[in-house]
Parts: C-alpha cells; sequence; structure tokens
C-alpha cells in the first residue's frame, strides 16, 4: 500500500513537474505577420553535399536524374533519398521536430501552409525564379499568408473523362461548355447513350471536395478571405454550386455510392459510368480497363458560362529546410529543376506534368491532343488555401457534402454548418 | 458447494506471492541487499525501456491533453499555451465527438454479447464432441490469426451491393439485398457481425479451457439428481465458467471500445460518420495536427475503458464476498 502511494505521488510530481516546464513558456505575441522573402543566392557553382527526399516514383527516379545536375556543378554531391507518400508528411514533420533535416524536400502542396508556419522550411530567397512563369494555381500553393515558401516543381489537375463513343451516340459531337450543357451532356449520355448513370460523381467521403469545390471554384466562390486569415466557406457562389452538385444526384444522373478500387474504371469501360472527374493517372487506368484512345475523350471542365471551369491543381512543390547547413546550394539545386528545360526532361523520363508553363510549349508535351487539354486546363486552376488547418476544414466540407447528397440537410443548413465549424477551427495563419 | 472453493481458490492465488517481502532483517542482511541489488539490474532493461517508451509517452500524452498543441508548434512544443480542461469541455459539445461516442457504445453492446454468446454456443458444442476436435478447433480460430485488413477487403466483396457473395445468395430466394456498406442503418452492425465471425475464436479457446477445469462429477452428480440439459447449463456451467467469463468480457470489450482498422478499410468512418469510432476521431485528429485535442480524447477513452472494465469486475466478479 505504502509502495503503491509512493509511485503515485511520483507519477504526479512528474506531472506537476512537466507542467511547470510548459507554464514556464507560453506563445509568442507577435506571431503574425508575414515574414520576407529569403536573400538572393549568389551566381557561380553549387558545391557540397546536397541532401534530397522526394517520394514516390520522383524518389526513384530522381536520383539519377540528378547526375546531368553534377556534371555542371562538379562540386556538388546530390543524394536522393526516396521516402514513401504514405510515411512522408510524419517523416518531414518529425526531421522538422528534431531538427535533424536534410536540406531539399519534396513537399505535397496541400502541406505547405503547415510546413511554412512551423518554420520548418524557408521562404525562398528573392529573385530565385519568376512566379509568372509557373501556372497560376500551383505558385500560389506555395504562397503561405503572402510569404512563398517553396518552388513547383510538378503539378496534376482534373478534368472530365468522358465517354466518346456513347456521347456521340447520343448526339454530342463536341464536350459540353456551360453548366446547362453540362447538365443536358450527361442526361443524354443516359437517355440516349445508354449508360446507366451520365456521370460518377462523389457523394462525400475523404478527398470529395476535389471534385466538389471546382464546381465552387468556377462559380466564383473563395474559401479563405485574401490574406488567408479567415474562411469564407458560406458565399452565395459557394451554395449555388453546391446546389448544382446536388441535383446530380437528385435527378438520378449520379449514384451515391462509396466505390471499391477499381470499381469506378470498370464501371467506365461497361458504361455504368459514362463519365467522371478526375487527374491525369486516369489515362492509363482506363486504358487498362479496356477502351481505347477512341473510345473516351477528356475535356476541360465546364463552368457555369463557358469552358474553362476552375479545376483543383495539386502536385508537388520543391522547399528547403530551415535546419539545412547547406541552404544556398539547395536552392541552386531546386532553381535547377524548376528550369523549363529540365522540366521538360523530367517528363520525358518520369511522366510528371511540368509546373513551367513554358515546358509544354514544345517537345513530346505540345504534341499530345490529350495532354493539350489537361495543359489548357491548368491555366485555369486553383490550390487549396496553404493554412496548416485545411485538411481539418476539407473534412469538414466533406462530411457536409455528404449530408447534403446523401442524406436530407438542406445547402442552406450545409454550408452554415461549414461555415461555423471553420471559423471555429480557425485557418491557423 | 464446490463452486465456491474452486473460485475461491483462484482468485486467492496471486495474493500470496506478495507475502514473504516482509522480513524483519530488511536492508541489513547482506545477502538479501545482493539479491535486491541483482533483482534490480536484471529489471533494469524493462524499467528503463517502459520509462522511456511507455511510461514516458503515456505521461506527455496526458500533459498535451492540457495544452493547445498543434502541429505547427512542432520546434517548439513547449512554446504553448496550457488551456486546463478546455480540449475536454470542446470534446464533450463536439456533435461528431458524441456521434462517434454513441456508435461505440453501440459496437460494444452489439458486439461483446454477440462474440461472448457465439463463442460460448460453440465451444460448449465442441467440448461435447469427441472426433475432428481439433479440426474445428482450428478452423475457427483461423480468422484470429489472419490479417484484419485482409479480412476485411475480403468481407468488403461479401458485403458488394451487386455481384457480392451475400447478395447473390439473398437473390437466390428472391429477396432483393440492400447495400450493405452504404446505408447508414446497415453499415454499423454489418461491421459488428464480421468482427465477431473473427473474433470469436479467440475466446471459444478460453471457454474451451474453461469449460475443462469443471469437474465431470458435478455434472453427472445433477444429472443423476435428474437436472436436465439447460438446468445443467444453467445452474453448474454458466456460474463456475464465471471467472473465465469476466476475463472474455473485458478483454472483448477492450477490444471493442478500441475498433478501429475495419472501419478503416471497409466504410472509411463512413455512409455518414455512420462507422466512425472514437479511435478513429482521435487518429483523425493527429493526422490533422490537433495534438492536443487529440490526446484528451484518447484519454477520455482510456477512462471509458478504465470504467467498463471496472463495471464488468463488479457484474461478473466475486459475488459471495459481502
Amino acid at each position: 500500500m505504502k509502495r503503491n502511494r509512493s509511485i503515485a505521488t511520483r507519477a504526479l510530481a512528474l506531472v506537476a513537474i512537466s507542467s511547470l516546464a510548459l507554464t514556464a513558456c507560453g506563445r509568442d505575441a507577435d506571431d503574425s505577420g508575414a515574414e520576407g522573402q529569403g536573400e538572393a543566392v549568389s551566381e557561380g557553382e553549387a558545391s557540397g553535399e546536397i541532401e534530397v527526399w522526394a517520394m514516390g516514383t520522383e524518389g526513384e527516379m530522381l536520383g539519377d536524374f540528378s547526375q546531368s545536375f553534377m556534371d555542371e556543378n562538379p562540386d556538388a554531391d546530390v543524394k536522393v533519398t526516396a521516402v514513401p507518400w504514405d510515411a512522408a508528411h510524419d517523416k518531414i514533420a518529425n526531421a522538422i521536430a528534431s531538427g535533424e533535416t536534410p536540406d531539399v524536400t519534396l513537399v505535397g502542396s496541400t502541406w505547405m501552409g503547415e510546413f511554412g508556419q512551423s518554420g520548418g522550411i524557408d521562404p525562398i530567397p528573392e529573385g530565385l525564379v519568376d512566379g509568372g512563369d509557373f501556372f497560376e494555381g500551383a505558385w500560389g500553393s506555395n504562397d503561405v499568408g503572402g510569404t512563398v515558401y517553396g518552388v513547383p516543381w510538378y503539378v496534376e489537375t482534373r478534368v472530365l473523362y468522358y465517354r466518346k463513343d456513347l456521347a456521340e451516340k447520343a448526339g454530342w459531337n463536341e464536350p459540353p461548355q456551360s453548366w446547362d450543357d453540362f447538365k443536358q451532356f450527361t442526361k443524354d449520355l443516359m437517355d440516349k447513350g445508354g449508360a446507366e448513370y451520365g456521370i460518377s460523381l462523389p457523394p462525400g467521403g475523404t478527398g470529395s471536395w476535389q471534385t466538389m469545390m471546382p464546381f465552387a471554384w468556377s462559380n466564383g466562390a473563395s474559401l479563405t478571405n485574401e490574406d488567408g486569415t479567415e474562411y469564407t466557406l458560406d458565399s452565395p457562389e459557394m451554395a449555388e454550386a453546391l446546389e448544382y452538385y446536388k441535383s446530380f444526384f437528385d435527378e438520378g444522373i449520379t449514384v451515391a455510392k462509396t466505390m471499391d478500387a477499381g470499381e469506378l474504371e470498370s464501371g467506365f469501360a461497361d458504361g455504368t459510368y459514362a463519365s467522371f472527374i478526375s487527374g491525369p493517372w486516369h489515362a492509363g487506368l482506363v486504358e487498362e480497363a479496356g477502351l481505347s484512345k477512341d473510345e473516351y475523350g477528356v475535356a476541360l471542365l465546364p463552368g457555369p458560362e463557358g469552358s474553362p471551369g476552375t479545376s483543383f491543381v495539386g502536385g508537388g512543390n520543391l522547399a528547403v529546410f530551415a535546419d539545412s547547413d547547406n541552404k544556398e546550394n539547395a536552392w541552386k539545386y531546386v532553381q535547377w529543376l524548376s528550369d523549363p528545360e529540365t522540366q521538360q526532361g523530367f517528363y520525358d523520363e518520369v511522366g510528371d506534368l511540368p509546373a513551367v508553363q513554358s515546358a509544354w510549349d514544345s517537345g513530346k508535351l505540345a504534341d499530345d491532343p490529350q495532354l493539350q487539354i489537361f495543359g489548357e486546363q491548368l491555366a485555369s486552376t486553383q490550390a487549396p488555401p496553404s493554412v496548416p488547418t485545411w485538411e481539418e476544414v476539407a473534412g469538414v466540407v466533406d462530411s457536409e457534402t455528404e449530408k447534403v447528397t446523401r442524406g436530407d440537410l438542406s445547402v442552406e443548413d450545409a454550408i452554415a454548418s461549414m461555415q461555423e465549424q471553420a471559423s471555429a477551427i480557425g485557418t491557423g495563419l | 458447494m464446490t463452486t465456491t472453493t474452486v473460485t475461491r481458490d483462484a482468485a486467492s492465488a496471486p495474493k500470496r506471492s506478495g507475502a514473504p517481502r516482509r522480513g524483519p532483517a530488511r536492508g541489513t542482511d547482506p545477502t538479501r541487499r545482493q539479491q535486491a541489488v541483482a533483482a534490480w539490474v536484471l529489471a533494469l532493461p524493462f524499467v528503463v525501456l517502459f520509462l522511456a517508451f511507455t511510461l514516458g509517452p503515456v505521461l506527455a500524452g496526458l500533459g498535451m491533453s492540457f495544452t493547445d498543441l498543434k502541429r505547427v508548434d512542432i520546434r517548439n512544443p513547449f512554446a504553448v499555451d496550457i488551456v486546463g480542461l478546455d480540449n475536454y469541455t470542446k470534446l464533450i459539445q463536439d456533435p461528431l465527438f458524441r456521434k462517434v461516442t454513441l456508435n461505440t457504445l453501440l459496437y460494444l453492446v452489439l458486439g461483446v454479447p454477440l462474440t461472448m454468446m457465439v463463442a460460448l454456443a460453440i465451444a460448449v458444442g465442441l467440448n461435447r464432441i469427441t472426433r475432428l476436435k481439433g479440426f474445428f478447433r482450428v478452423g475457427y480460430y483461423l480468422p484470429v490469426v489472419t490479417s484484419i485488413v485482409a479480412i476485411s477487403v475480403v468481407w468488403k466483396f461479401l458485403y458488394r451491393e451487386n455481384g457480392g457473395l451475400l447478395n447473390s445468395l439473398l437473390d437466390l430466394v428472391g429477396i432483393d439485398g440492400p447495400a450493405w456498406l452504404d446505408s447508414t442503418a446497415l453499415a454499423l452492425p454489418s461491421l459488428v457481425v464480421m468482427s465477431v465471425w473473427r473474433n470469436f475464436g479467440a475466446l471459444m479457446v478460453i471457454f474451451l479451457a474453461g469449460l475443462q477445469t469443471i469437474p465431470q462429477e458435478v455434472n453427472e452428480a445433477a444429472e443423476v439428481d435428474g437436472a436436465t440439459g439447460w438446468g445443467r447449463f444453467r445452474h453448474i456451467t454458466l456460474p463456475m465458467l464465471r471467472p473465465t467469463l469476466l476475463f472474455g468480457a473485458v478483454i472483448t470489450g477492450i477490444g471493442y471500445l478500441q475498433f478501429f482498422e475495419e472501419a478503416v478499410v471497409m466504410t472509411k468512418g463512413g455512409p455518414l460518420d455512420s462507422t466512425r469510432s472514437v479511435t478513429f476521431f482521435t487518429f483523425d485528429q493527429f493526422g490533422y495536427g490537433n495534438y492536443g485535442y487529440a490526446a484528451a480524447a484518447s484519454y477520455l477513452l482510456f477512462l471509458a475503458i478504465v470504467a467498463l472494465t471496472y463495471l464488468q469486475f463488479r457484474w461478473l466478479g466475486e459475488r459471495d464476498s459481502k
């Protein structure tokens, strides 16, 4: 008994001590205000060891690809470590927390707000690259409260995939342009084209905002105010877009169903779903499911009054860690990767869509009509707000959208609830 | 008569080990001191690991739950504000947390009795047969050692609306099966059925062992006295199995309170959050980087587990100590 008590006392003491340690410090009051960009990097060749983290295919290919950088800068030694996407976020966060970081990392575009705000990555140096060279939406994902923390590397965006053969049967030789057109198009695909559903739209669930928000963005809605300090989800534009989205469910043009892996592609191939909205990776999946390039097509997302609407842009950015001990040369490496020629070369080797606009003007990319659609759509895109709390608010948007499409929540109530929850969460800037 | 002696013996056994510690010459006898030193040296690796990787994080988590630690604070985790019980009050007011709490309770009240009943029924059955006993035991235990993710993926196909095994079978008898996992009413019970199937094997093995400790003579005596099969089960098997049942209830209860993987793989918490559990909610909050808030949610779950275990001990534990 006595022993037990002394253990309990010690545990309590430990808690008390650690809370004292915590109380000793508090949040700094002057947390707000944008940080300036970094100092410009010097001219000349890069040198020293540059450690790079990259994920997925990029991580596997970047090491060999960087050989030409090392040829140009004989004193520099680029070491690439491949990190799986699943583990990447935590690995970067842990590295920042411990201060043991590499020099450069690939960062998922939706993580910029978090890592930028935590101070783990540095603002990009003055004059490193020209923001105007990049797709606007991709560049925007690096802008955290007025400070730019990274350089876009590759991009992806969402377009409309549709069954060309069914569309022709239904009398559509051109893809739809406006929202009214689009509704008619999907209806015709069912009634005249013979599809079971005109389109497959996600009713809710993780990531469904990436399909829903383009409708809102196209309609002029904005997720936050100009400087990213407040969420503005309850706009009339947002309500109108959600109402339009909901109408596809109400009119039976799409079905509120959670898809298993592979279900969408096989359903697209067998005519269950005549269209869907997705990114560049789906071209390969659709062809694997047995459709040829004559049977399906891609098209710009329709806007309320005409194409192109505003789509979602995702992808990867390059950032340099605040704790890097070779920052100057790390930035030179990033600069090299965002050079149009390097970007084209990387597309040829890996297939990642370049974030630099001029890389699309020549070479293989310019000759591929399907990819040109993606290029055209990329010029009209938005990234989600680069604020630390976006993923949490995205969860709110997903679940309220689901209540509208599946449940019986009205659009007004859903929007009001989104705004209320988002305000309570705050942007975190 | 025999009932009480058996259970009392079992209950008093662990207490005995504590007795010899109080020697008269404690701390002065050199042999004893050497033994104590040796004991501590031997225990040291565990103690160090336990302090560093179990108790430390647990207490850090407790401390965290009283702060507004978020993921942007990772570079200076101590520069956060102490918010007292704010996280806890916010949780209790959070409609989503209320919903997941309700879901978790549903998992518990549906899952635990069902798992225990199925396990007990099969254990009693297996206890009677003599041939093929090992075969059935292995068969029923197999789901327990199979990866939960693999099971969930397979069951997801069984539950599919079109072409799923379950609906194809219903089709044969002319019933148009529903979309099991896409319905807010059916998704949670469907997940419970799957976890019952997966989990009862472990309990069955434990119950089977418990059944074998019941002396044959008691049953025979009752039979001679004219007790029916049900009467013997009700008045002999169940009371004598009570410590085993208690153990089973406690571990199954804890399991269902931490319901997580099945929902992640099969429904991702949907539709409309109808299968989201408290653990899932906590996982999401950690993912969003609300470390303080998530830690508070974990501690509420921990308290719920302690409370449940306490209640189970009260209900199923010793009753004859007045």
